[in-house]
């Protein structure tokens, strides 16, 4: 394995995600309109109940973190969609690359662009809304991101395993699987008000930890003892346990012709 | 010498429903393609032609048997053998969104190149293919023609050893077909390139194919070069003999190299093995039975025939 040759066959994926993403002029809305309706709407629901500023800090940094979620996982489940839709998967396939190209090219972008909405909504938020995002320091807000960018990371390689095992139906699967994580997540509220039994099931989420580990520096009690532990070591284990999944999946459709039917 | 392709009992099915029994659709293939061959496959739709070339590309695994390329198994080293094959299908698919140029640089960094490399071979092919003007038109916006010959540009991005084409041709105009006939051939002669296709076009594959091996229902049923083929099948050539006065009552089926033979009032068609061999002796024979020389017109067989004989 030659690095120059590896950081050819990565760069084909980023150089190609930044490509698809400065002619798609839906992929610039979809930076800026749909989290900016989420951050509006969210922001002035916080003015209406005439909020705390800690609280709306809450608030809002569940909403900033959602959106940073969903522009970094798109890149990473549109990377295998794109050559569904334009049925040029068998290329990639027979080229010498591996899945791992794919995740780091393409995740190396998604993370650009969740920076870019992070760094977009968080000004928004503190110049309309007076959200102090400051006080936690620069080390915490970068572990923060960081915790978003795995949570991102799991969903996207997620949904490349559905795309491959089920089609070009499975991009449903990325919207659906990430709403379900902010639900449970504790997106807007403590996930000590979620019922029983969902409440349990929340500790198993990293995307609460992170927040909880956030929040926690405007003055709310965290749920965990130490919520970057744990946020972080469930990341590594569900970003593992996707990856074996989307092997085993490649697999699957190697042996089933997913791949070749896919590019008919 | 080791042979290009080697595949032995390649054996695939597929499920078409939970309750129902899988269908066979390769049985028992064996292959052998000798290197610098230019070898087609044909036969009937639902043959098992793209379903054989995907195995041996990689993209499909077999249920049996195995499959050697390059001296690489096609399961065991496919990463291996991945960077010294490549493939073009029928219906060119790129991604819309991006250039002719943009494309063949997408597949270059796949295969690992970089910097003035990949720049040189993404030059080298825009102008072999004549893509040059194109070069900053997106894959949506070309013709059928052109972005036929994008496909076959990025198969040789790679520059592979062994290349396969799924039926390269259809779609295109005659004239655009002929210029890739042109092309596989001038790629073939040049650099020694094997070249694998699959073609339903029979007089495409008498014009490019050393060889020719004949697909059906998932059986390979016959392989060799043409005449080999005819040979051995037994077709033979086709000879007609017309007689002014009438057919004279010959029996010509006692005749030296006639297979098999119909008279049709003053003409007689005759199967005659090698007319090239056997046609003089046999003339020199009917004129001494005959009061007049007979009018004299001979047909080869061609890959019609033997596609009819073997497929039916």
């Amino acid at each position: 394995m030659r690095l120059p040759t590896e950081l050819n066959k990565i760069w084909a994926f980023a150089a190609r995600s930044l490509l698809i993403n400065r002619r798609n002029v839906f992929a610039i809305f979809e930076m800026l309109f749909w989290p900016g309706i989420s951050i509006f709407s969210v922001g002035l629901l916080t003015k209406f109940l005439k909020l705390e500023s800690d609280t709306v800090t809450f608030v809002l940094i569940g909403a900033i973190g959602m959106n940073t979620i969903q522009i970094a996982q798109l890149d990473l489940s549109y990377s295998l969609l794109y050559d569904v839709w334009s049925k040029s998967l068998r290329h990639n396939f027979m080229a010498p690359m591996s899945l791992r190209h794919l995740l780091i090219g393409t995740g190396l972008v998604g993370i650009l662009r969740g920076f870019l909405v992070f760094v977009i909504m968080s000004g928004l938020c503190t110049w309309l809304f007076g959200m102090d995002l400051g006080r936690p320091g620069v080390t915490a807000l970068a572990l923060f991101l960081a915790g978003m960018f795995l949570n991102a990371a799991i969903l996207g390689i997620l949904v490349i395993a559905l795309v491959l095992r089920f089609g070009h139906r499975a991009e449903v699967a990325a919207w659906a699987f990430s709403y379900l994580l902010f639900l449970v997540g504790g997106l807007y509220y403590p996930v000590t008000v979620l019922p029983e039994g969902i409440r349990e099931l929340a500790q198993f989420i990293p995307l609460t930890h992170f927040l909880d580990y956030f929040r926690n520096f405007y003055g709310f009690p965290l749920v965990s003892s130490s919520p970057l532990l744990w946020g972080f070591s469930q990341s590594v284990i569900y970003l593992a346990l996707c990856c074996l999944f989307l092997r085993k999946t490649l697999r699957t459709a190697l042996r089933r012709g997913t791949i070749i039917k896919m590019s008919e | 010498m080791q042979p290009a392709i080697d595949a032995q009992g390649l054996c695939k099915s597929f499920r078409t429903g939970y309750f129902r029994p899988p269908k066979e659709v390769l049985r028992e293939v064996d292959l052998e393609v000798a290197p610098g061959a230019i070898f087609g496959i044909l036969g009937p739709n639902g043959a098992g032609k793209t379903t054989l070339i995907s195995i041996l590309t990689t993209l499909l695994l077999p249920d049996r048997g195995r499959a050697a390329i390059l001296g690489f198994d096609v399961v065991k080293e496919a990463g291996l053998l991945r960077s010294r094959i490549n493939l073009a299908a029928s219906n060119a698919h790129f991604l819309w969104c991006l250039t002719v140029e943009e494309n063949l640089r997408f597949y270059g960094r796949l295969y690992g190149l970089g910097g003035r490399l990949l720049t040189g071979k993404v030059e080298e092919l825009l102008h072999l293919f004549g893509l040059v003007p194109h070069r900053r038109s997106t894959f949506e916006s070309l013709s059928t023609g052109l972005k036929q010959r994008l496909a076959l540009a990025k198969t040789l991005i790679n520059t592979p050893e062994l290349l396969f084409l799924d039926e390269p041709t259809t779609g295109l105009d005659p004239e655009m077909s002929e210029h890739i006939r042109e092309e596989i051939v001038r790629l073939n002669r040049e650099t020694g390139l094997t070249i694998l296709l699959t073609t339903h076009n029979l007089r495409e594959a008498e014009m490019l194919c050393t060889e020719v091996g004949f697909l059906k229902g998932g059986r390979l049923l016959a392989t060799g070069s043409i005449s080999d083929l005819q040979t051995r099948l037994g077709l033979g050539d086709h000879v007609i003999l017309t007689f002014k006065n009438g057919a004279p009552p010959i029996d010509f089926q006692r005749l030296p190299g006639v297979l098999s033979f119909e008279v049709i009032d003053s003409q007689v068609n005759l199967v005659l093995d090698r007319a090239e061999v056997r046609l003089a002796p046999l003339l020199e024979e009917v004129t001494q039975q005959s009061p007049e020389a007979p009018e004299v017109r001979i047909k080869e067989a061609d890959l019609e025939d033997l596609y009819r004989e073997i497929t039916h």
